[in-house]
């Protein structure tokens, strides 16, 4: 490998991940931590430390200049960018390009391409990947009833200029559409300072499915097969699997293809997912969007597919690719992972820093556990609540469920409140075992109920 | 105090090692030396948690704050010996490269014993070739310069002594 010593730029389960995948490489590790982590896991496994700022993530993990002076300044010659924080700003990547350190990610110019919204469907278009039913701008709302005639309801209304949920209004007919337009329009109008509006057909119960892709940087793409993320809390995955197990197998080959061929026409090199929504009752994908980095959820895929990711991004971004071929990646078993949250359910979801003063997580055959915590770590306030990720394989997905119970039963953390008890409920719901879900499960059939008294 | 050179403190720290202790408290004059092994308990056990940073450090050892005096030898500090309490420590802002002076070949922007003024420029710190200055933040005289020229310093890292003048 032309790469020898690896600085990583971020935090918690995920820069630990790093350092223990970049060491049994044989590469060196540089840990660039804020000085509340400055004790963390990974800082101890690291090779050195070297404190970015302090601990507010916009003075030290969202300074791209200070990551880059760091990984210059203590000899490092790749960098890994993990997820969050700065890992898809392409400004990152090209800082990497202009002064010779090889950023662990795509290139810049691919992160722009798929990182822009619109552009990121104008290329989805021209691979020929499926997108939803969608209109150009609209200039009134007698236009916007006319196209949901021709594509049909439900429909719903998006801004051009943004997301988030402004400027999004559902119809289920002419009239709720002829009413709504205008106040989305003005939403729109307030938030973006632009009102212009677009359609979309609207999915009733969809299910978010993403396909792992990892380019290998000489136009070959490879995929690791797909994931269903439809456990979801406003937007936020709770729950992942591996693979989509309500897919049909035609569909999970076109899928595939889909994600291979718009990453392939950029050439797009290192890992990276491809995101769709799977209409249920049309068995029909959409394309949604590119995220071009390591996934949290990564580990299922690596579960059935018996690979670690990681160390392949550091192999792609070393110049030394796998000699993998896409036949040899063949998918076992089932793989659930679930996000542990030092939230507390019962309290709207308040993120709940603090000393964790007992630490005992599940161990056992099929078992694996993400995390930087241990019994006495300090979970800062300063950044994201998730404190590991619990995943377990076995041979098919009613055995992996049963594995899920057990370990969430087995694990006992004290001093922080966590949502290891509302994991507990879902793995033991009916839906949850029957594989009857969709993204709005969580937040409409689970949720509402949720902590009311059982019988 | 004055010949206690890094070999000894070397012999010290592989005395330690090698020792069956868990600890080490050593005082000699001005140097206070502590030692320990349970590293891995420091973040979690110490009761502060990350509430004071720690002086940061590539030593194995862990050294508590405040930071002991033996940085100062360390570092071939101008002057040795025990750092008066009252004496303040100027602390970079971030992780950048230090410059004691505004241009290659320039003179620095202080020297010790030196009498500096709050708003006087002690250094640079830059950070991709964008250049931050440092000030004294007090009145008083310039003791001790605790980093080399365009070393790396961290976040938080102890670059001046200054004594403070007497209040008026």
């Amino acid at each position: 490998m032309r790469i020898r010593r690896v600085l990583v730029a971020n935090r918690g389960e995920i820069a630990l991940r790093i350092v223990r995948a970049a060491k049994s490489l044989g590469l060196e590790t540089v840990l660039a931590a804020s000085v509340a982590d400055r004790g963390s896991l990974a800082a101890r496994e690291a090779d050195r430390v070297v404190t970015l700022g302090p601990a507010p993530a916009r003075a030290s993990y969202l300074d791209a200049n200070l990551v880059v002076h760091a990984a210059m300044a203590t000899g490092c010659d790749a960098l890994h960018p993990g997820y969050g924080f700065l890992s898809e700003r392409a400004s990152l990547a090209r800082l990497c390009e202009d002064n010779g350190v090889a950023f662990v990610g795509p290139a810049a110019a691919s992160i722009e391409a798929v990182g822009d919204k619109l552009a990121a469907r104008r290329l989805a278009r021209s691979a020929g990947v499926p997108m939803t039913p969608g209109s150009a701008k609209l200039a009134s709302a007698a236009e916007a009833v006319a196209f949901a005639s021709e594509i049909g309801f439900p429909v719903v209304t998006k801004a051009s200029a943004g997301g988030g949920g402004r400027g999004m209004v559902v119809a289920r007919d002419e009239k709720a559409l002829a009413a709504g337009f205008e106040r989305a329009s003005t939403e729109a109008q307030q938030a973006f300072g632009d009102g212009t509006l677009y359609l979309e057909r609207y999915v009733e119960r969809a299910r978010h499915v993403e396909v792992q892709v990892l380019g290998l940087g000489d136009g070959r793409v490879l995929h690791f097969g797909e994931r269903d993320c439809s456990m979801q809390r406003r937007y936020q995955k709770m729950i992942e699997e591996a693979p989509a197990a309500a897919m049909p197998d035609g569909t999970r080959a076109r899928l595939h293809k889909a994600a291979v061929d718009l990453l392939s026409s950029i050439r797009y090199r290192n890992a990276g997912t491809v995101e769709f929504l799977y209409d249920v009752e049309r068995d029909a994908f959409y394309f949604m969007e590119v995220n071009a980095r390591i996934q949290v959820e990564h580990p299922v895929s690596e579960m059935i597919s018996g690979v670690d990711l990681v160390k392949l991004q550091l192999e792609v971004a070393g110049g030394a690719p796998p000699q993998v071929d896409q036949r040899d990646i063949v998918p076992h078993g089932h793989a659930i992972e679930v996000r542990i949250l030092a939230e507390d359910p019962a309290r709207g979801f308040l993120p709940c820093p603090g000393r964790v003063t007992r630490w005992r997580p599940p161990h056992g055959e099929g078992v694996r556990l993400d995390t930087a915590i241990e019994e006495g770590s300090v979970i800062p306030p300063w950044y994201d609540s998730m404190i590991a990720k619990l995943i377990v394989h076995a041979p098919d997905r009613a055995h992996a469920v049963g594995r899920l119970r057990d370990a969430l039963d087995a694990f006992a953390i004290e001093g922080v409140a966590t949502n290891l008890d509302l994991l507990r409920a879902v793995a033991a719901h009916r839906d949850f075992l029957d594989n009857r879900l969709d993204t709005r499960w969580l937040e409409t059939v689970f949720l509402p109920h949720y902590g009311e008294p059982q019988g | 105090m004055s010949d206690i050179k890094p070999r000894d403190i070397e012999a010290l720290l592989e005395t330690f090692e090698a020792s069956g202790w868990s600890e080490m408290r050593l005082k000699i004059d001005g140097l206070e030396m502590v030692l320990s092994k349970s590293a891995d308990a420091r973040p979690a056990a110490g009761a502060a948690g990350f509430a004071p940073p720690a002086p940061p450090s590539l030593a194995p050892v862990a050294a508590p704050p405040p930071a002991a005096t033996t940085s100062a030898a360390a570092s071939g500090a101008s002057r040795a010996g025990p750092t008066p309490e009252h004496w303040l420590t100027v602390r970079a802002p971030n992780l950048g490269t230090f410059y004691r002076a505004p241009k290659p070949g320039a003179p620095p922007y202080v020297k010790i014993g030196q009498h500096v003024d709050a708003d006087t420029e002690l250094c640079l710190i830059e950070v991709m070739k964008l250049f931050t200055t440092v000030f004294a933040g007090v009145s008083g005289v310039v003791r001790q310069v605790l980093v080399e020229d365009a070393d790396l310093v961290e976040f938080d890292q102890a670059l001046f002594l200054i004594e403070p003048a007497p209040a008026a």
